[in-house]
């Protein structure tokens, strides 16, 4: 396939930013932060959502969205393994937020260490073992692994059982920024903050060594295995720092939420967010933020068709998908990945 | 703890092995697919929630059976039960080659992006469940009893029912023909060539998009067969209860061992009792968290499920 | 290749753009209208509750536009999913969107304690018709919806002991087992029967059991109901699980007293579980259908479908706001303050107003039973 002839966005993209010099890159990347953070100011235009308040929308589904896909992307983009029980360190890092919070008077930021730590802890408790499987058998063991964690939430009584944890507070305002509940302009660069930080991590990981290491994971484990390449110590590390961001985002996103239950936590949060990966343009972080920008916003914007909305969510996935199977913006390198036999092999 | 085990071991078994093989038809769907693409069928379980509806259109809307009246007998409840079974499989079959041509067929020929082909199959359940949902107005729908569930003899304490034993006996069934014609039949050893080896057999002259709509055809018939099975025990079906149905298979699917018929079996069979055991014991709250840690303890110990290996040559 | 990914992108596009600009343009209507909000499940697994409850209250706006020409009324049709996540992201819309003067509803109590922050700071009025959970009306909660938040349904500590009572009412030495459906409803309706139970004379409590509210095969829990010589069975879920447990309990041969909250108390019960459902005792406020036949004859002529669950709490509660527009209470406080103190007659009889927790001031379940495939009022559970 010629790429030229490709309409291909992300190749303009990259020929921009390689044909700028150090001050054009720094100029670029910060007209792009402004324009993302005076986004929840363009609520009148026709991007503004019917019903949900638009710059509520902007920080979830929309900026909880992007950060988790990026999460996720560490694993399923970057290391290839198939993780369908994401939204388990989500609600890890929300019941953190939530019990620490009204039992202990800390507030989000001072909370929001121990929810990363309890995920990543929980990632490696679930990589120690499962990680050796492949492929699909990893899919649905960590299918499961989502699916018990909302289950003892639900069964327990120390997390409220269904009635789910009210009165989570607020984060503390920062200086002049005051979060308020009717005005979510500071949430929402609370979020931007956070998704740049979590891109600057995997950037400076993907051109070091765990980064290569994945890359080998991803394209032949074996292969990966036999040059030496501690593949399973890597895949924990990937699976904790994917967990690390989930936990993360779990912690603004109660604290944003006001108000957590089980029924949150489902299973259609993990694919909905792979859908965000895959759709966006695995592996590429910038696909990924696409991605998860318009599987998170489009659903609120198409409220005025309330019936058919997720009828049509469902259509455009499959439309896209089988147009741009590499996604909206795919990733560089674009070696074809032989994964095709060798779950049984 | 155990002594409602105990006391009603029998008849809870009775009905672990008879939802069991309602997983079993349809992890069939689920692992006929995975052998020859090597590929999760996200859509199985609304192919199998389309084929409930089968079902409970032929006994209301075409037989007319309403609630209140009395259940068919004799020839007529053959009949009937024949026609609702056809009607089922039918409307799941098509269901499943309606899948295969809109989510996967492009995406195949374009060359394997298999999270590609995911996502699109997981946008496609979503649409089917919707479309479902506007249909019925979001309304669970019941289905009229057509099939008197009689207590045919008592054995160790448990009701031993007729509907019961026609499922048991009829999955079972069909179970074995489709065995046979993966084993036996021409298109069967074509499956089977592509799941071996694709190139290989496209080589052999094998047409490969002809055997994989007939695998996603086949498939989709047993999902079918179970969804006339699940009406017909539980008389009532809803747009979304293709999602637990269908999570239930495929675990019963990747503990046989995926992509394996007779792991299939195996695994339905032992979800079923599994979950049923798990619900007397512990309570019913807890049988998911049970089945998963059993399955990720099964997958440890044998990473590919029960019956993964050594059946390679009977491998769908 | 190139062209047709434009093609599609661009009618993708093109055709959201057009449905968009059409859902704003018919928002700005004429000036003499005004706003009211529907709060509740309207899409995913729980939307035929919002749907019915949906349907009565445009009900209410027909009727009460037939009646006063001059005045329009606009309904906007908040889709929460019933799910708090959900909730949380409409909610501040809603609670900034000031022409919207009343909400009936949420519908479910999670989306309510998720919603309430932003309709409190809004000064918005809502009156739900079925969030049941105690918590909303108890000043002690963190969860206290005072002063915007108003109920016409009884909460679950006044169901649980009449649910109780009317579910062992002459049976002897009642043994009952309690299962419920582990839904933020079910579980704390549960516990409320479990204490009720404790004041009615003879009866014990013999077994418990938790049962997903996605499950169907009910083996395992009819196993327990047996082995525990249960002869009344109180199920506190939704009516489309209970139709299909009945069906199976009396497939098994057991002739215990089969007993539901107001989750099951739905015509669609009776409709789903046929024969089985005979001699079900159901607690619940008297429907559309109860209040009298003709009422229900116009709604399904006017509406083209049955009325179905809260139909009398949501039509009661949208001619409360209706009233207060009629009144001349158009703005968000002068709507709340009429809301609060409001005393009327509701459809079925019943006096509706509101005491300062925001609970319904008198208000009480009745009894009813499975009789030939219909639910039959037995009167008040005293």
């Amino acid at each position: 396939m010629k790429i030229r002839n490709y309409w291909n966005l992300r190749d303009w993209g990259a020929s921009v930013w390689e044909g700028a010099n150090r001050t054009k890159r720094v100029a670029i990347a910060l007209t792009a932060i402004v324009l993302v953070a005076l986004l929840p100011f363009a609520g009148a235009s026709f991007l503004a959502t019917p019903i949900a308040s638009y710059d509520a929308v902007l920080v979830y589904p929309v900026g909880i969205f992007v950060l988790m896909a990026l999460g996720l992307n560490i694993v399923v983009g970057k290391s290839g393994m198939l993780d369908l029980g994401y939204v388990a360190f989500f609600a890890i890092g929300a019941y953190t937020m939530a019990l620490m919070g009204t039992h202990t008077g800390l507030n989000t930021w001072e909370i929001m260490p121990f929810g990363i730590a309890f995920a990543m802890i929980a990632g490696v408790l679930l990589g120690l073992p499962t990680l050796r499987l492949r492929g699909d058998y990893l899919a649905i063991v960590t299918l499961g692994f989502g699916e018990i964690v909302r289950l003892v939430v639900l069964n327990s009584t120390w997390s409220k059982g269904p009635n789910g944890i009210a009165n989570v507070p607020m984060p503390p305002d920062i200086g002049p920024l005051k979060f308020k509940l009717d005005d979510q302009k500071v949430f929402f660069w609370v979020v931007v903050i956070m998704i740049l930080l979590t891109i600057w991590m995997i950037r400076r990981l993907s051109v070091r060594r765990p980064g290569r290491a994945w890359e080998a994971i991803r394209q032949d484990e074996d292969a990966a295995e036999l040059m030496g390449v501690p593949t399973l110590k890597y895949k924990i590390w990937s699976f904790t720092l994917g967990a690390a961001v989930g936990g993360a985002a779990g912690v603004l996103y109660a604290s944003k939420n006001l108000f957590i239950a089980p029924e949150m936590f489902t299973l259609n949060v993990s694919i909905l967010i792979l859908s965000c990966v895959v759709f966006g343009g695995i592996g590429n972080i910038w696909g990924v933020v696409v991605g998860a920008t318009i599987l998170g916003y489009l659903p609120d914007r198409i409220r005025f068709i309330s019936d058919a909305r997720m009828l049509v969510f469902g259509t455009v996935l499959v439309v896209v998908m089988n147009f741009r199977p590499d996604g909206l913006l795919p990733r560089k390198k674009r070696e074809k990945v032989i994964v095709k036999k060798e779950v049984v092999a | 703890m155990f002594k409602v085990l105990i006391d009603q071991f029998w008849s809870l078994t009775i009905s672990g092995v008879a939802l069991g093989f309602i997983y079993v038809l349809i992890s069939l769907g689920y692992t006929m697919v995975y052998g020859v693409l090597r590929m999760i069928n996200f859509a199985n379980s609304e192919i199998f929630m389309w084929g409930t509806f089968g079902t409970v259109v032929t006994n209301r809307d075409l037989f007319h059976y309403t609630q209140l009246s009395e259940p068919a007998k004799g020839f007529k409840l053959v009949f009937v039960l024949l026609s609702a079974l056809l009607v089922s499989m039918a409307i799941a079959g098509i269901t499943a080659v309606f899948v295969e041509f809109v989510a996967y067929r492009r995406l195949r020929a374009k060359g394997t992006n298999r999270l590609a082909t995911l996502i699109s199959a997981i946008g496609i359940s979503i649409a089917l469940s919707e479309v479902m949902r506007l249909l019925t107005a979001s309304r669970p729908v019941g289905s009229p009893r057509v099939l008197e569930k009689l207590i045919l003899t008592e054995v160790w304490g448990a009701n031993i029912r007729l509907d019961t034993v026609i499922t048991i006996i009829a999955a079972a069934i069909i179970f074995f023909i489709l065995e046979r014609f993966i084993k036996l039949s021409r298109m069967g050893k074509a499956i089977r060539a592509v799941s071996m080896n694709e190139d290989a057999a496209k080589l052999m002259g094998v047409n490969l998009n002809r055997v994989i709509t007939t695998t996603f055809l086949v498939g989709g018939l047993a999902t079918g067969a179970a969804g006339f099975f699940y009406v017909t025990v539980f008389e009532y079906t809803k747009f979304n209860i293709g999602f637990t149905m269908g999570m239930a298979a495929f675990t019963a699917a990747v503990l046989g061992g995926i992509g394996n018929i007779r792991g299939a079996f195996f695994g339905g069979v032992s979800l079923g009792l599994l979950e049923v055991y798990a619900s007397a014991v512990l309570g019913t709250q807890w049988k998911a968290v049970t089945v998963f840690i059993v399955l990720v303890l099964v997958l440890l110990f044998k990473p590919n499920g029960l019956f993964g290996e050594a059946v390679q040559t009977t491998r769908a | 290749m190139n062209k047709k990914i434009k093609q599609s992108l661009a009618i993708v596009t093109a055709a959201a753009l057009a449905f968009g600009l059409a859902s704003v343009s018919s928002a700005s209507a004429a000036a003499k209208t005004y706003t009211i909000g529907y709060q509740g499940p309207l899409s995913g697994g729980e939307a035929s509750t919002g749907i019915d409850e949906q349907n009565a209250v445009k009900y209410a706006i027909k009727l009460f536009m037939a009646k006063n020409p001059t005045i329009k009324i606009k309904l906007v049709s908040i889709d929460d999913q019933g799910d708090p996540a959900v909730a949380g992201t409409v909610a501040p819309g809603i609670g900034t969107n000031k022409s919207i003067l009343g909400i009936v509803g949420p519908a479910y109590s999670g989306a309510t304690i998720a919603s309430l922050p932003y309709y409190k700071a809004g000064g918005l009025a809502l009156i739900s018709p079925s969030a049941t959970r105690v918590s909303l009306t108890d000043p002690a909660s963190p969860d206290f919806g005072s002063p915007v938040f108003h109920r016409n349904v009884a909460t679950d500590d006044k169901q649980g002991p009449a649910l109780a009572k009317y579910a062992t009412k002459g049976v002897s030495n009642a043994k009952v087992f309690i299962f419920d459906d582990q839904s933020a409803y079910a579980v704390p309706l549960a516990g409320y029967v479990t204490s009720g139970l404790k004041s009615v004379s003879g009866a014990s409590l013999v077994g418990t059991d938790s049962v997903p509210n996605t499950t169907t095969d009910f083996s395992p829990t009819i196993a327990k109901i047996k082995t525990s010589g249960a002869n009344v069975v109180i199920y506190t879920g939704y009516y489309s699980q209970a139709a299909v447990f009945i069906k199976q309990l009396r497939d098994s041969g057991s002739t215990a007293v089969f007993a539901g909250g107001d989750g099951v108390f739905n015509a669609q019960f009776a409709v789903l579980a046929g024969a089985s459902a005979e001699g079900s005792r159901l607690t619940g406020v008297a429907g559309l259908a109860d209040v009298g036949a003709k009422v229900e004859a116009a709604f399904k002529k006017s509406m083209g479908v049955s009325s179905g669950v809260y139909a009398v709490e949501a039509f009661d509660g949208a001619n409360i706001f209706l009233n207060g527009i009629k009144a001349g209470k158009t703005t968000r406080a002068a709507m709340l303050k009429w809301v609060n103190s409001y005393k009327g007659k509701g459809i079925g009889g019943a006096t509706l107003g509101f005491d300062k927790n925001g609970d319904i001031a008198v208000g009480g379940f009745s009894g009813f039973t499975v009789t030939k495939g219909l639910l039959k009022n037995t009167g008040p559970v005293k």
